[in-house]
């Protein structure tokens, strides 16, 4: 009896086996491409170490390091402007904005570890700025940054507004901390917004300059949790808030192709299309692994060492044409992006179709080429 | 041969055996439960998985299995805290089992996002249990009734469960015999690289030669693992390398409790004495028992048309349990692409699948088109498992029309743009974009609307 049952499984395994042998092979009767040889004796770990550490030492650590700086400055600039409040200062005011709100655009990726204990990414940039709700804290004298409605009344978005957007030109602008009713609390509102910008990149420059790295690099794993997983998926988030807040949303893609022009990041500063560009090249970089220091080991070495394909190439080919493509498209965009939405919706959508192709291969082929889970939460699996 | 069908049947249905198996099973089995539901709870996944969700996304034909809410949540996770215990101590049994195998298989029916394999198996061990007298022997039940206390039951009591192990594994093999997972050692060649930070086996990970070694590996354990359990002669050895090999899977890949159920449903395969000298153990050291238990000799009868009840259900139950694996064939196209005919089938680690779904709401009256915001909707896990499996798709593009036709858009068009990638294919154009979804049936027939898989 035994022997008839093992017999029967075996006779029956090798007919399913040939079964689903003939099957595979039907379905690959598309046009076929020689695939690389791969030999058993390959080796297809890679060093993630490595490129942990030049992510941490030559691209995260000087970002964080170089926004603190801009913090300060921006605070500095604030302070000097409040003291004795003037054309030139506020002149020099805008620049340290504009100065910071750029650099934030290669740090505010970093979501994870000491940037997402503080909600780092929110609190600096949560847009667009609710004017109501600014002109609210600024007239009851009142302001508590703990307050989920004060998330976009805060950062550089509501900065953007006091500095750029409180009158047409800058004699308008200055006439609302000189000589306005509320001067003298819109002033201490400034200083309220860019202290607490100061203090949160302080902490997280900190954390990140001292026992940080340590930590980051020692998970070097792929699980959920992993350095490695948790960069890529803020990498792939971060993109979507490109994608989505920076071109999408406004030219009209999440609302039955009604434009919201306001919506853009840096409306009033008018440097959307500027901001859009640096923030695409710090991604760029970042899956690059590229630096001051050079070209380091990054996202794409990784796919290449694990031989990524689509379609016939590497992958890795494909996903930085495609940042190309989507810089070439963003590069059509022109500031004010407000106004371009308005007299040229199509060239802004077709920017925001070119960045979505973007978001497939890193969300879907690069994450899958390298089993890791696009997933935030966690669960088991089977 | 009449005659020995005949036998064959008497030997493996009515042959009285001796009770201990069930007992060690019920024990073991309402353990790994108790530990499993607690841990579910201490992870918060009851909040996260069907409290905090909006929308859910329920098995065809099971529309009406809902969320209780917060209280009724938490409720029916305690309600399985306590049939769990029930069981293991064997108190109240029938009630406690049947109580268990409701609740936890209401639970899984509520969300197919967290549909596992192991949770399905779980509800089919917990089904099965309620049919064979488990309770009758070193239970609760027992000491405060010792009337009820048998020794021995027929035979079929304990080989349902044996019958069904060795389907699970079986089908587990044949689901591995495939050019994926022989030929191209998918998806193993990409989840071992990403593990070569792993203590001592780490460095190894990367080759491509144990990429092959697991692979090949993997499909024979399944294929020949539960008949080496059910070999006298080998049944040991084979126990030892149920041990290994689960223990491997637990420490490489995150499968939850798997691991654990297997290592302890595959107890039973074990003789009566074994399990008899497990009780003995537990009598003795657990409960500081003095006096050698003597068991009453005493048979378990069931009534001739309960028996008849059961024998149908249970060959109902294994004619499904046979079928069910199969239905894929009924499927025009690749099954891991389409996934029409995959659950239910112990189809356990074939895929590294990912997507990317964009869905779109169209005005026809304006005209007008808005891309929808997944997360607004769904959680990323829900998000994650749909953007990879058609039914979900269409299960979610029905719940947007229904959320636009409630803002006041007659006949919104839902269309879809997603990608998916399979097993390193690099992603491509997965349905059909310009289909309005809104409009598409769910059955159990093959949806046109998935465009079928070419590999480059």
């Amino acid at each position: 009896m035994r022997k008839f049952i093992v017999l029967t499984a075996i006779a029956f395994s090798a007919l399913v086996l040939i079964q689903s042998c003939s099957k595979s092979s039907d379905n690959n009767t598309g046009p076929t491409t020689t695939t690389t040889t791969t030999t058993t004796a390959a080796n297809n770990s890679f060093d993630r170490k490595a490129m942990l550490t030049n992510m941490s030492t030559n691209i995260i650590v000087p970002a964080y390091t170089a926004f603190q700086t801009a913090a300060s400055n921006l605070d500095a600039a604030v302070t000097a402007f409040n003291t004795s409040p003037d054309a030139v200062k506020l002149s020099a005011l805008q620049t340290a904005f504009i100065v910071a709100y750029k650099q934030w655009q290669t740090t505010g990726t970093f979501e994870l570890g000491p940037a997402a204990v503080i909600n780092f990414r929110v609190n600096t940039n949560t847009y667009p700025a609710d004017i109501n709700q600014i002109n609210a804290n600024v007239s009851s004298g009142t302001y508590n940054p703990n307050l989920l409605a004060n998330l976009a009344a805060k950062g550089l978005p509501a900065l953007d507004f006091l500095l750029f957007g409180v009158g047409t030109d800058n004699t308008a602008i200055l006439s609302q901390y000189t000589t306005d009713v509320n001067a003298a609390k819109r002033k201490t509102y400034l200083a309220a917004l860019t202290t607490e910008m100061k203090t949160n990149a302080t902490t997280v420059a900190t954390a990140w300059t001292s026992t940080y790295p340590a930590t980051f690099i020692a998970a070097a794993g792929t699980d959920a949790g992993s350095s490695t997983a948790l960069l890529v998926n803020e990498l792939v988030y971060d993109y979507e808030i490109l994608k989505n807040f920076e071109v999408g949303i406004p030219a009209g893609t999440q609302s039955m192709g009604i434009t919201y022009p306001a919506k853009v990041q840096a409306y009033y500063s008018k440097i959307s299309v500027q901001l859009a560009t640096a923030h695409l090249t710090a991604l760029q970089n970042l899956y690059l692994g590229k630096s001051m220091q050079g070209d380091g080991i990054g996202l794409d070495d990784y796919l290449n060492k694990v031989n990524a394909q689509k379609a016939g190439t590497s992958l890795d080919a494909t996903v930085k044409a495609q940042f190309a493509a989507a810089m070439a498209k963003l590069q059509t965009l022109t500031d004010p992006l407000s106004d371009q939405i308005k007299s040229s919706p199509a060239t802004v959508s077709a920017a925001y179709t070119e960045c979505q192709k973007l978001t497939v291969l890193l969300k879907t082929d690069m994450t899958s080429a390298l089993g890791i889970l696009i997933n935030y939460g966690d669960n088991d699996g089977d | 041969m009449l005659i020995s069908a005949k036998e064959l049947i008497k030997k493996h249905v009515l042959t009285p055996a001796h009770i201990a198996p069930l007992a060690v099973l019920r024990i073991a089995f309402g353990s790994i439960m108790l530990i499993s539901t607690i841990r579910f709870l201490l992870k918060g996944w009851v909040y996260s998985f069907y409290i905090k969700p909006k929308f859910h996304f329920t098995f065809y034909g099971f529309d009406w299995v809902k969320p209780f809410g917060p209280t009724g949540m938490y409720v029916l996770f305690g309600l399985m805290v306590v049939s769990s215990v029930m069981v293991i101590a064997g108190l109240l049994y029938k009630v406690a089992s049947t109580a268990f195998f409701l609740t936890f298989t209401y639970v899984e029916l509520i969300d197919k996002t967290t549909y596992l394999n192991h949770y399905y198996f779980v509800s089919v061990m917990a089904f099965l249990l309620i049919l064979v007298p488990a309770g009758r022997y070193f239970s609760v039940d027992v000491w405060l009734k010792p009337a009820v206390e048998v020794s021995n039951v027929p035979a079929w009591t304990i080989n349902i469960f044996k019958l069904q192990l060795i389907l699970v594994y079986f089908f587990a093999g044949i689901s591995k015999l495939n050019h994926d997972w022989l030929i191209d050692t998918m998806p193993l060649k990409i989840w071992l690289p990403g593990l070569t930070n792993l203590w001592l086996v780490g460095p190894l990970l990367g080759y491509t030669w144990v990429a092959y070694a697991f692979s090949w590996f993997g499909a024979l354990f399944d294929l020949t693992i539960g008949f080496l359990l059910l070999k006298r002669s080998t049944r040991k050895p084979a126990y030892v390398m149920v041990i290994i090999f689960h223990i491997f899977t637990a420490w490489f890949f995150k499968i939850g409790m798997f691991p654990y159920i297997m290592i302890a449903a595959t107890l039973i395969f074990f003789s009566a004495e074994t399990h008899k000298n497990m009780i003995d153990y537990l009598r003795r050291f657990w409960f500081r028992q003095k006096i050698i238990h003597t068991d009453v000799n005493r048979n378990y009868l069931l009534k001739e048309a309960w028996a008849k009840l059961i024998y149908g259900v249970l060959i109902i139950h294994f004619t499904i349990q046979v079928l069910l694996p199969l239905r894929y064939l009924a499927y025009p196209g690749k099954l891991y692409w389409t996934e029409e005919g995959y659950r239910f089938s112990w189809r356990v680690m074939l895929m590294e699948k990912g997507g990317t779904i964009f869905f779109y709401v169209k005005d026809p009256a304006t005209g007008g088109q808005t891309e929808i915001v997944n997360s607004q909707y769904l959680s990323q896990f829900q998000e994650t498992q749909m953007s990879t499996q058609p039914d979900m798709i269409l299960q979610f593009a029905h719940y947007l029309a229904g959320r636009y036709r409630a803002k006041g858009i007659k006949n919104p068009v839902v269309t879809a743009q997603s990608y998916v990638t399979l097993n390193g294919s690099g992603s491509r154009l997965y349905i059909d974009s310009t289909v309005n979804l809104a409009n598409e049936r769910e059955s159990f027939g093959h949806k046109r609307w998935i465009l079928p898989f070419q590999k480059n």
